[in-house]
């Protein structure tokens, strides 16, 4: 039977309403199969007319083969109909009919969040980003997001740095990793999360098929965090979808005068949680409290006076070299020496050639 | 009846004696010249049977065999014109044979007579030196160029007649006329007087004290020039980067002797040295446009000329807008910037070019230019990227210092409260250093501490336990290259050098590392 889900998921990703139709009539996949064109024609004369395709080839198709190959590259299928498809993705509306898996599905008995946002995000994004991703992952919480390139690279990466379990809904086939860069956590998230796709193994990145997989994103979430958008933005779309689906929608906010934030301030003003931290998150949804960070007051001590100005001149909006030294008001040696030194204590982090923020991971890594 | 002149050639930058024999004899009446000619040394039969002839000189009806030795090596260019015709006078004995063992005789000749300018006086007058001549007699235009070179006496000449004047026998010229006649001692231009007043370091017209705001681009570019690294300027359009890397030149130690020479014996192959200015004193600054061909930029042609990064030697090669460059132009840069010459390959041999230039580029940070400021910035994600890809990590590679240039703010630009520091102190400052990095390589192959490779670092650069210490915590945090992490030595070697410093401290590995080459991590993600 899941041979046969396979075989129609594959077949009629991009018809899905075409696909309930039938899947109304003939009750399961099977019977589609079985059927002929003949009597597809005198059925749904308008559909069928132009969506034959599928039935002409599927003697071309050995189901068992195909279905075999896909076990073999290690990708997990499961159709709407099998019990470990998770819940939530089956009560939104418009659910996917089955789902491609490389890794392993998000836990049900663990939260979920999504974090989204810009692919072109600022330095702020970034640090936000991550700064989520871990600080959640930290605690229990499974980090969803689209495995783009900006925030949600970085909210997977922050996941990941914490050892948590992080899953990237893709736009494409979840055997093709896109956009390249994106090379490191997507062999990551095979391990420790998982890539999940509606489309079927081979699919290419098309354009249309990423708002599409935007309810996935949200479907799979208990609520999502816009960290940083446009405008008109993708992000904001997969939020209006989250409302819809009846999730929390939560946004980071921002400057105003940051093009960047625009989005966020927008959905802010419309009702939206501010985020304003990760504890302040958590405790909104109810999750475990965190045990506040005893680390700051303490290994501050640790830094020279020196150190210390430049520190309290560092924020999450990037700042260059140049900006710095004016704002602490010390000799531009000084403070190139001690940014580095910032640096490498773990206090400041170097997010653009010679710009520099607080660190996002303040025992680790940049 | 025979004549011989000595004369002189140049291959790459080293020029080498070519004598040139007429022999006059019975026979057909015929006009032969050998000796492996490239067709403008053939014409130059042509031009000096005219020529003489329109001087009162007809060619006798015989056989007549003109010959450049060494023949086994090509020989180009129209220098030859007036040797040969001073060959040809000397074989119908207008000349002094006496007169003629120690001078050295270039030019072009025109049909009535005139003697034109040629370029590579200044090798040719070297290599004649070499020979153990005594005068020179080169083209007018050439005279200062060539008086460069001491300890040889240089006579400009205008006409074939003054020729005559000058090596005729006695003080009889040998047209039909009387002529005053002249003494070769009377007509040589001093060279010591002329060295004397060459030598004086010229005045640049721009300067580094007009420049506000930037310090750290500014700070930079100094590092950069005291150990001749190579240097990148990543900012937005406006930053400064072209103004500061126009200025480098006038922060570069005055030019020593031996510098200026070769330098000016390239731009004298590549005839761009002037009557005003024989010999270059200043550093030059080469900016050639980013749609440069490969061989502009190397140098090029059937008989290879000194390309672009030739004529930077000892100064600085300027490339703007680095990632428009053509890849292949870009490319080619490497194995320069390796040796410190460049070498062009012909089927009938190779031609070395001196290339010791201190590189110094300037890239807009994306094609729009405004990343990381994404409020301007109109770019796609994989825009910016794509971009940066244009240059390969191996020229990276040869990169040592790398800063990013930000936006200039109002104050900065206005000046307020600026108080710049001259070229002229920062001039002096930057000598001091070549002189210290001159004593800590005397002996070795190294001049300064941008040539150490590896082996360098390890045996110039040693550390303290300390600094190892923290050399290792920000290879390990910042996930430093091993070239990076040499790299970050030898830079930290010039800024202890700045200070007058004998050990690496901390301090300057930390300023060092601020100055990393740019990590492609910035702009993939």
């Amino acid at each position: 039977m899941e041979a046969y889900w396979y075989w129609f998921c594959h077949e009629l990703y991009l018809d899905r309403v075409w696909a309930r139709e039938l899947l109304g009539y003939y009750k399961n996949p099977e019977a589609v199969y079985r059927t002929n064109e003949a009597e597809l024609l005198k059925l749904f004369p308008r559909k069928a007319a132009r969506h034959l395709d599928f039935i002409k080839k599927r003697k071309n198709w050995v189901i068992s083969e195909e279905w075999e190959k896909c076990q073999d590259k290690g990708i997990g299928f499961y159709s709407c109909e099998m019990e470990a498809f998770p819940q939530t993705l089956r009560d939104i509306p418009d659910a996917p009919l089955g789902i491609f898996v490389k890794g392993e599905l998000p836990d049900p008995g663990l939260p979920a969040i999504a974090i989204v946002g810009a692919r072109m995000c600022s330095a702020y994004g970034q640090v936000t980003a991550s700064l989520f991703g871990r600080e959640l992952a930290e605690h229990g919480v499974q980090i969803i997001s689209g495995m783009a390139a900006g925030v949600d690279g970085y909210a997977h990466r922050g996941a990941l740095k914490a050892g948590g379990k992080t899953f990237g809904i893709l736009g494409c086939g979840v055997d093709v990793c896109y956009p390249r860069q994106n090379r490191d956590i997507y062999e990551a998230m095979a391990i420790s999360g998982g890539l999940l796709s509606e489309y079927p193994p081979g699919t290419p990145p098309l354009p249309y098929l990423f708002p599409i997989r935007n309810r996935v994103i949200s479907g799979l979430s208990r609520a999502v965090l816009v960290v940083e958008a446009r405008e008109k933005s993708g992000s904001l779309i997969t939020a209006d979808l989250a409302l819809e689906q009846g999730k929390e929608v939560y946004a980071v906010p921002g400057r105003i005068d940051d093009v960047l934030s625009r989005g966020c301030n927008h959905l802010l003003a419309q009702g939206a949680a501010v985020a304003d931290s990760p504890e302040g998150l958590c405790r909104e949804l109810g999750l475990l409290m965190p045990v506040p960070k005893p680390a700051d007051g303490k290994n501050k001590k640790s830094l020279e006076s020196a150190e210390l100005l430049v520190y309290t001149c560092l924020g999450f909006h990037a700042l260059h070299i140049e900006e710095i030294r004016k704002k602490a008001g010390l000799p531009l040696l000084q403070v190139m020496r001690t940014l580095v030194s910032l640096e490498l204590k773990g206090y400041a982090c170097e997010i653009r050639k010679n710009y520099y923020t607080l660190s996002s991971h303040p025992q680790g890594v940049s | 009846m025979f004549g011989k002149i000595i004369s002189a050639d140049v291959r790459g930058i080293e020029g080498y004696g070519v004598s040139v024999e007429a022999d006059i004899s019975e026979g057909m009446p015929v006009f032969l010249m050998v000796g492996y000619l490239a067709s403008e040394v053939r014409e130059a039969g042509d031009r000096v049977r005219t020529a003489l002839r329109n001087c009162g000189i007809p060619m006798p009806a015989r056989r007549i065999t003109v010959n450049l030795a060494p023949a086994g090596v090509r020989k180009s260019g129209s220098r030859f014109d007036l040797p040969i015709a001073a060959a040809l006078l000397a074989a119908m004995g207008y000349l002094d044979a006496e007169k003629l063992g120690n001078v050295m005789i270039a030019g072009e000749l025109s049909l009535n007579g005139e003697i034109h300018g040629v370029p590579g006086i200044l090798p040719m007058v070297e290599a004649a030196k070499g020979l153990g001549c005594k005068y020179c007699i080169v083209p007018k235009e050439n005279a200062r160029e060539g008086a460069v070179i001491p300890g040889i006496a240089i006579v400009g000449v205008g006409h074939l007649r003054e020729l005559g004047e000058l090596l005729g026998p006695g003080n009889k010229g040998f047209f039909q006329e009387e002529t005053s006649g002249t003494d070769l001692e009377a007509r040589c231009l001093g060279s010591g007087q002329a060295q004397a007043e060459l030598l004086e370091t010229p005045d640049y017209s721009l300067d580094f004290s007009e420049i506000n705001g930037q310090e750290t681009v500014k700070r930079a570019a100094q590092v950069a020039v005291a150990g001749m690294h190579n240097l990148l300027m990543i900012g937005p359009p406006g930053a400064g980067k072209t103004m500061i890397a126009r200025r480098i030149p006038t922060i570069l130690p005055p030019l020593s002797i031996k510098e200026s020479l070769e330098l000016s014996k390239i731009y004298s192959i590549a005839g761009m040295l002037s009557e005003k200015e024989p010999l270059i004193r200043r550093r030059p600054f080469r900016a050639p446009h980013h749609t440069i061909s490969t061989a502009a930029l190397t140098g090029g042609g059937r008989i290879p000329m000194p390309g672009e990064i030739s004529l930077a030697s000892n100064g600085v090669l300027f490339l703007d807008e680095l990632p428009e460059f053509r890849k292949s132009v870009l490319e080619i840069l490497r194995q320069p910037l390796e040796e410190g010459e460049v070498r062009i390959s012909r089927s009938y041999g190779t031609y070395v070019y001196p290339a010791r230039f201190m590189l110094a580029a300037a890239m807009n940070p994306c094609s729009c230019g405004y990343y990381p400021d994404l409020n301007v910035c109109t770019c796609a994600p994989g825009d910016v990227a794509r971009y940066l890809g244009r240059l390969s990590q191996p020229l990276l590679d040869r990169i040592d210092i790398c800063v990013e240039a930000p936006r200039i703010s109002y104050e900065d630009l206005t000046g307020r409260g600026a108080e710049n520091e001259t070229s002229r102190a920062i001039r002096e400052r930057m000598a001091r250093v070549h002189q210290i990095q001159q004593e800590r390589f005397k002996g070795t192959d190294y001049h300064f501490n941008s040539d150490l490779g590896g082996a360098g670092v390890e045996r110039f650069c040693p550390l303290g336990k300390k600094e190892r210490q923290l050399l290792k915590d920000a290879f390990d945090r910042l996930h430093l290259s091993a070239r990076a992490y040499h790299r970050i030595i030898k830079v930290a070697r010039t800024i202890a050098d700045l200070e007058e410093e004998r050990e690496i401290q901390g301090r300057h590995l930390m300023e060092a590392i601020c100055y990393r080459a740019m990590d492609k991590k910035f702009w993939t993600r």
